[in-house]
């Protein structure tokens, strides 16, 4: 393994990593047409695997059963630097179900003018559905890190993804002061993009402090679900779970007992959901990914049961989500 | 220079009284005044500041400029497209239905105006984005890309100052000021925006920076009490 040290110093040295995964479930004639019923357990299996360094995939995980696939990619070098591209496609055939996440945060090294990228290209086919969970992204300060993410729907298909994105390494104090993030997702159903989001911020400027920008929070988050409509009843609920998740959890008691929440965070943290074309999205800016993540798990326990009539699996490799939260 | 007969249509695309209701909606600005985030003339300019700099307005202007160029050599599927990729862009329900209702009731009175652009309206599809009709009809009008860019923008900038003044509150005065202070920055706005629609035909170099705007937005579906529809 190449060691980061070394990576900084020379840009031939940059990773050109891929992986490509495909999923295909038995039975495809019997049901083809058809949306994902209550009790229904075709066996997914993971078709086709192609990996080269430093990216590689955990060998296919069962713990919900043989109809979810489980994959879990990991990022030998630990890290992006600039020049490094990486390049993964996830492909669930008809009436597939794979959930994809990742082993640890990413992250993105800062100091150097070249660009990391990284390039996803989803592509679900009838009937299926593919769940895009990677853990968070750490932006070191300086780093300069592109994502371009397109997913394309066949008819019934359903994706649900999230993104979470920490600039600079808050908890030691570093601020994203230079560099630059730029997150470019797209999805389509038969040749119609149902959603576009191209996000960008650069590092230390207006984009991050301001009111309509980040309002100085370290970390934004996104979650979507697109290929199903959501019943006001869920999307209700889904609102009504982030109060829930975000009351307790960002206040903390002094030794004298008084809450002490604007203290550690001069800025609360936000989060807002709304519909997409066909689906929902849920946005965040704060102060913690962790906070972050345990609200999209939340929503995530209600949107489930609606697109794969299943409760929600916690992958093994989100140690902390597994623990209760602190009150 | 502009000729006499852009001048006055554009005049009238741009004015007010256009009967297509931009003055219910007030694009997140009603949240953020309930919230107390916006509370003063400084705190709303910055934000109209940031959102003319860093917001969707400026990819729907770039959009706009393609569209108008479409016309030219009359490709209606390219514009069938930029009005697909314009719903898709939006991030929230009533920001998209705003532009979708607005959208449709310019196309209707576009083809009681203009009966040639029927044709053209119709095989856009439905629901029509107003961006997409406002383009069409300044294309039609023989409206330069700048003049409607211009146009497009000290039209949806007036309208979110009036609703900003009637929600903080604050005088017709003091809104008309900060019309004039914006000016440097709308004119900037147009000139990037017609920049990138002439640099590349591709949409992905275009970003944005929307985290609060879509915030404030999400979160007047919930608002309590409401006078405007966004």
């Amino acid at each position: 393994m190449k060691s980061i040290k070394n990576r900084s110093a020379s840009k031939s040295t940059a990773w050109q990593g891929e992986l490509a995964l495909e999923y295909a479930s038995e039975q495809l004639a019997a049901q083809s047409g058809d949306r994902i019923q209550p009790g229904q357990s075709n066996k997914t299996s993971l078709v086709y695997r192609y990996a080269k360094a430093p990216l590689k995939v955990q060998r296919p995980f069962y713990p919900e059963g043989p109809s979810v696939c489980h994959s879990v990619i990991v990022h030998t070098a630990g890290g992006m630097v600039g020049g490094d591209r990486l390049h993964l496609s996830l492909t669930a055939q008809p009436h597939a179900r794979a959930l994809v996440t990742t082993t640890a945060a990413s992250k993105a090294y800062g100091k150097t003018n070249a660009v990391a990228e990284q390039a996803v290209v989803i592509k679900v086919g009838q009937g299926a559905c593919l769940e895009w969970l990677p853990q968070e992204l750490i932006l070191f300060d300086g780093a300069r890190y592109r994502q371009h993410l397109r997913v394309d729907l066949d008819p019934d298909a359903v994706w649900l993804g999230w993104e979470i994105t920490r600039l600079g390494r808050t908890l030691r104090g570093e601020r994203f002061t230079q560099g630059e993030w730029r997150s470019h997702l797209e999805v389509w159903q038969q040749g119609r993009p149902l959603w576009i989001d191209p996000q960008g911020i650069g590092g230390g400027g207006a984009m991050m402090t301001s009111g309509h920008g980040l309002n100085s929070c370290p970390v934004i988050a996104t979650l979507a679900l697109v290929g199903r409509d959501v019943p006001p009843a869920v999307m209700a609920q889904v609102r009504a779970c982030w109060d829930q998740c975000n009351l307790p959890r960002e206040s903390k008691v002094d030794s004298y007992g008084r809450m002490v929440s604007q203290c550690i965070h001069p800025v609360a943290s936000q989060a807002g959901v709304s519909r997409l074309q066909s689906g929902i999205v849920c946005r965040y800016r704060g102060n913690s990914t962790l906070q972050a993540r345990r609200w999209f798990v939340a929503v995530w326990h209600l949107l489930r049961p609606i697109y794969l009539c299943r409760p929600v699996c916690l992958p093994r490799v989100w140690p902390d989500l597994h623990r209760p939260a602190a009150s | 220079m502009i000729s006499p007969d852009a001048l006055l249509h554009l005049l009238q695309l741009a004015s007010s009284s256009l009967p297509v209701g931009a003055y219910s909606y007030s694009e997140g600005l009603e949240t953020l005044v309930h919230e107390g985030r916006i509370s003063t003339l400084t705190e709303l300019a910055d934000w109209l500041q940031q959102e003319l700099r860093y917001g969707p307005i400026g990819v729907e202007l770039t959009i706009m400029v393609r569209v108008h160029a479409a016309m030219e050599t009359g490709d209606i599927e390219a514009i069938a497209h930029h009005n697909h990729w314009l719903s898709a862009l939006r991030d929230t329900e009533e920001i998209r239905e705003q532009n979708w209702q607005m959208g449709q009731t310019l196309s209707r009175l576009l083809q009681k105006l203009e009966p040639d652009l029927t044709q053209t309206l119709e095989n856009v599809g439905l629901p029509c984005n107003f961006a997409i009709a406002f383009s069409i009809a300044a294309a039609q009008w023989q409206i330069s890309p700048e003049a409607m860019a211009l146009g497009y923008l000290q039209s949806w900038l007036t309208n979110l100052i009036n609703a900003g003044i009637k929600l903080i509150p604050l005088g017709q005065t003091a809104g008309q000021t900060l019309l004039l202070q914006l000016y440097p920055d709308l004119k900037n706005t147009a000139a990037k925006a017609i920049g990138a629609a002439m640099a590349t035909a591709d949409q992905d170099s275009l970003f944005i920076c929307n985290w609060g705007m879509a915030l404030a937005s999400m979160n007047h579906e919930t608002l309590y009490s409401r006078l405007f529809r966004s």
